[in-house]
């Protein structure tokens, strides 16, 4: 056993699923018990989706562990008959592949004809493959399973592959590719998995070339496309100004097309423009470290040091798989690359290093925050405040751009010492009270308080924050309960009792005074 | 009781898990260690929001293959409990089993007392998998490892059971105060060390419908007086929480002019919600209280899905909403058409369904939120109305800019994905 509090990584059924489900017309089926389909509820909750998530749960019961069959088929006929999508996806979580339950015998017995759409077991592992390996196995399986003969377009053509639902920013990333290929003349094939139904996946093979958003995503399955059709993929990663011009120099060479579209492609960036302007000239030599996925951390690195004149200190990736890739794409930046998916490690280094400002995961955000460092966002996992509504990708010109306001933005307001005061563990929730001191309290900025010991013992009862007006008195019962109330309503609740308590005559505030005016009142 | 519908093929729900989320809240000094998969860590880091506060007091015992395979449960756990241990000084740790440890009948509730011997901190065993109870049973697993521990009394005391917040409890203390009643005792507290005495004479009160469990092992155990009524959401099922319970020391106190105060102090959103029709998805188990009190409010019911449905418990809540139809754990697909026919103004439902259901045109309230917001009680009854009322006044004022501004609320499906940049 491991003691684990958080991961970078989701399980690999998680990833089966996110590839899976991003998919047009596929539809995965989970052999899990219930709660395992919790990345239902975060693609329904994240994406926004005004639709019952493509992912369904046959679930595990009690009834399972007593011997019952799974009754796999029920549920694929069930989601057939109803939803007609062209492909069934099975896999399991860790718990269901304990059970060894023999899922390929229950669908063979399956009549032929008895469900119209194929379906295809996900050969992901679910103990020995992660998040990352899952989905980039899956991704590829699903693409070959379809993939046939084709002839080249006539014109110059692209794939992208990486995009996914439950992606960081990838909708936006996706735009802005597009954006570009579109000023280039170029033709975009194929985009998979996101929105890929399998008629797309049949003509894979007529792109010219191949373009990665994610390189840990889409490894394998570029490298079968290569095989197979002799499709090249572009190594160059776009990101930041002058990269994605690169990059797309490079493409306009592989596809043996003018380069001189690009200067048009180019006609909205602004990043190497601001990295002259005064502004920006504070951000020379500061430091800097660089933390996520492999393809984000090494892009953005790039970017923080060619284009902006940064000192990147550490680059670092969780996804362990990929970390000699990064080694490489980063040899020319530091020799300080870090491999670990235990965020400690790395909270501890950016303590140690105290960058001026730190890029990374959500993670690195809470972890920079409790060290008093400013921290910018630009790496999955992704959390609910990377599915912005409006346009902020991270790749292409347009990304280029978006780095710049997010650097910007990251390095003028350092707002983090603040928002940790005010929502850190000590003032979250229902029972947000008397937390023990020195117990879950954040470490402050300046270093070197004194905690106060004795972890465990309630804080002594404090006096209210607002002084109790004038005549009214509250007795000892009263405040305790008004320290109760979650502190973000708190002030307007005492306001509201003291108003009623005036209203009522009241002289003395105890805890009826507070439960009726609650009521009466409201707050 | 648990009896697999026929009729089931998906259900939404959380895991079990989840209550960890406002135990760990209520009892500060806890410590919930979970023995289970990398899904289970996944879950709590997820449902519970660690991301922003990464210290938090729970914790998974990730399996791997050794465990899988058959080793020692208690060497396995052991360190991991001792540096729980050495690094957050719980009062008390709860040693959570998940489904993993059921399949392989792993005995993680045989550990708690050697690592209580070990280590000098008390440990409760408790069952958290997500095979077939409803999310919020996780609090009775809790609950029922808590009771377990209880010191024996031959009194007549009383223990409420079930996580309230502060306020909530005051009013029960100030009402059994008024009423002559002895000094409520509650289960949980803020410290989980804090256990009331509970005996035969013990008048155990439960305040949340999903305690079925606690209470038949109090009632198996300790042989306490079970407390059998409706709980107490809405005016009137306060009155008859607060009636049944002075009954049981032999008083006849009358609510009724409390009730009718209570009302009155909800009128507002009353007024909204009155002639207004309602349906609940399945999931917190709290939805035959809740449709019992709006049904009292003056809306009509028109279907109630459920994830269990226990005879006895629930048969005051079912008694009080004759005529309506129950789904006990319903399909979804099922769900669907049945809201299809009914089109009631108003849908409670997971977080799974509910933007699914916007998205069909239904107006929503998610369901998740009435299990953390202070809604028991007359004291919580403006909130609880309040909650519901706010999801239609939101409605129709959102509704009226659409029509004015001739806009459509175009929900995002899966074919805006396959659309070329819009940007």
């Amino acid at each position: 056993m491991k003691l684990a509090l958080w991961s970078y990584q989701a399980p690999a059924h998680i990833g089966v699923c996110k590839a899976a489900a991003s998919f047009a017309n596929i539809h995965a089926v989970l052999r899990a018990p219930k709660g395992d389909g919790y990345g239902t509820i975060m693609l329904a909750m994240f994406e926004r989706l005004g639709v019952v998530p493509p992912i369904s749960v046959c679930a595990m019961s009690e009834a399972t562990l007593a011997g019952a069959a799974a009754n796999i088929p029920a549920v694929l006929r069930e989601i057939d008959a109803r939803l007609h999508p062209e492909m069934l996806v099975v896999t399991r979580s860790a718990t269901a592949a304990v059970l060894q339950e023999p899922l390929d015998g229950e669908i063979g017995m399956l009549a032929p004809g008895d469900i119209k759409a194929e379906i295809f077991m996900a050969s992901a592992h679910p103990v020995r493959d992660n998040e990352t390996s899952a989905f980039a196995l899956t991704l590829k399986e699903i693409v070959a399973h379809f993939a046939q003969e084709v002839e080249r377009t006539p014109r110059p053509s692209v794939n992208i592959f990486g995009p996914s639902l439950l992606g960081f920013h990838d909708h936006a990333n996706l735009a802005s590719l597009r954006r570009m290929l579109a000023a280039l003349d170029i033709e975009v094939n194929l985009v998979a998995p996101l929105g890929a139904a399998p008629a797309d996946l049949r003509h894979a093979g007529r792109a010219w070339a191949n373009l990665s958003t994610a390189y840990e995503l889409t490894a394998p399955v570029t490298a079968y496309l290569h095989e197979r059709f002799g499709t090249p993929t572009l190594d160059a990663l776009p990101f930041g100004e002058a990269g994605t011009t690169v990059f797309l120099r490079e493409l306009c060479a592989l596809l043996e097309i003018p380069s001189a579209r690009i200067a048009h492609a180019a006609r909205d960036a602004k990043l190497l423009w601001y990295a002259r302007t005064v502004d920006a000239h504070a951000l020379s030599g500061k430091r800097v470290g660089a933390f996520g996925t492999p393809t984000t951390a090494a892009g953005i690195a790039r970017v923080l040091r060619d284009e902006l004149d940064m000192h990147v200190e550490f680059v670092g990736t969780y996804v362990l798989a990929y970390g000699e890739w990064l080694r490489r794409q980063v040899a020319d930046l530091t020799a300080n690359v870090v491999l670990t998916d235990d965020f400690r490690t790395v909270a501890k280094l950016i303590d140690e290093t105290r960058p001026d400002i730190m890029f990374g995961s959500q993670m690195e955000r809470h972890s920079a925050s409790t060290a008093g460092v400013p921290c910018a966002v630009i790496s999955p996992p992704a959390h609910i405040l990377n599915f912005p509504l409006g346009y902020a990708p991270f790749v292409g010109y347009d990304g280029a751009n978006h780095i710049g306001d997010v650097v910007n933005q990251t390095q003028v307001l350092g707002l983090e010492h603040h928002l940790i005061e005010t929502f850190g563990p000590r003032n979250q929730g229902r029972f947000a009270e008397a937390m023990p001191e020195g117990h879950d309290a954040p470490r402050p900025a300046a270093a070197a308080a004194p905690q106060p010991p004795a972890a465990g013992r309630p804080r002594p009862q404090q006096p209210a924050a607002i002084p109790a007006a004038g005549d009214l008195r509250w007795d000892p019962a009263a405040e305790r309960l008004v320290s109760r109330i979650p502190f973000f309503v708190r002030k307007k609740a005492r306001t509201n009792i003291e108003k009623y308590a005036r209203e009522n005559a009241i002289a003395t505030v105890d805890e009826r005074t507070v439960l009726a005016a609650r009521e009466q009142v409201g707050g | 009781m648990f009896d697999s519908c026929a009729e089931t093929i998906e259900r939404d729900d959380f895991c079990s898990l989840a209550p960890i989320g406002w135990l760990h809240h209520k009892m500060q000094d806890s410590f919930f260690l979970v023995v289970g998969t990398h899904s289970c860590q996944g879950f709590l880091q997820t449902a519970l929001g660690v991301m922003i506060f990464a210290k938090p007091r729970f914790a998974t015992a990730v399996l791997d293959e050794d465990d899988l395979s058959g080793r020692d449960v208690l060497e396995a756990v052991q360190p991991l409990v001792e540096a729980v241990v050495a690094e957050h000084h719980p009062g008390a740790i709860f040693l959570g089993s998940t489904c993993t440890p059921e399949i392989l009948k792993m005995n993680v509730a045989g550990c708690a007392k050697p690592l209580e011997a070990l280590t000098g901190v008390r440990v409760y065993p408790c069952r958290l998998d997500g095979f077939d109870p409803a999310y919020t049973q996780g609090e009775d697993h809790v609950l029922q490892a808590m009771i377990g521990r209880c010191p024996p009394t031959d009194d007549k005391n009383i223990v409420i059971l079930g996580c309230l917040s502060a306020i909530e409890e005051a009013e029960i203390r100030l009402e059994c105060a008024a009423m002559g009643l002895p000094v409520p005792a509650f289960l949980p507290n803020e410290s989980a060390l804090d256990l009331p005495p509970v005996g035969p004479a013990t008048v155990l009160a439960p305040v949340h419908p999903y305690l079925y469990g606690s209470v038949s092992y109090a009632l198996r155990e300790r042989g306490c007086a079970i407390h059998q009524t409706v709980f107490p959401y809405g005016p009137d099922g306060t009155r008859a929480f607060f009636e049944t319970l002075a009954a049981a020391f032999g008083k006849a106190v009358s609510y009724a002019e409390r009730e009718r105060a209570a009302w009155a102090a909800c009128l507002r959103d009353v007024a909204v919600l009155r002639g207004r029709s309602v349906s609940f998805c399945s999931d917190t188990m709290l939805e035959l209280s809740l449709a019992r009190t709006l049904r009292a409010a003056g809306m009509h019911v028109k279907a109630v899905g459920t994830p269990n449905v226990y005879r006895k418990f629930h048969g005051p809540e079912r008694a009080r909403l004759e005529g309506v139809e129950i789904f006990e754990r319903p399909d979804r697909f099922a769900m669907f058409a049945r809201l299809s026919a009914d089109r009631p103004d108003l849908v409670v439902a997971n977080l799974n369904i509910a933007n699914a259901l916007e998205g069909l045109g239904f107006n929503v309230k998610w369901s998740t939120e009435l299990t953390f917001q202070p809604i028991h009680g007359f004291n919580g009854a403006p909130s609880l109305f309040g909650l519901f009322a706010a999801s239609i006044r939101r409605h129709d004022a959102l509704g009226r800019t659409r029509e004015r501004s001739q806009t459509a609320a175009t929900p995002i499906d899966l074919t805006f994905f396959r659309e070329p940049a819009r940007a």
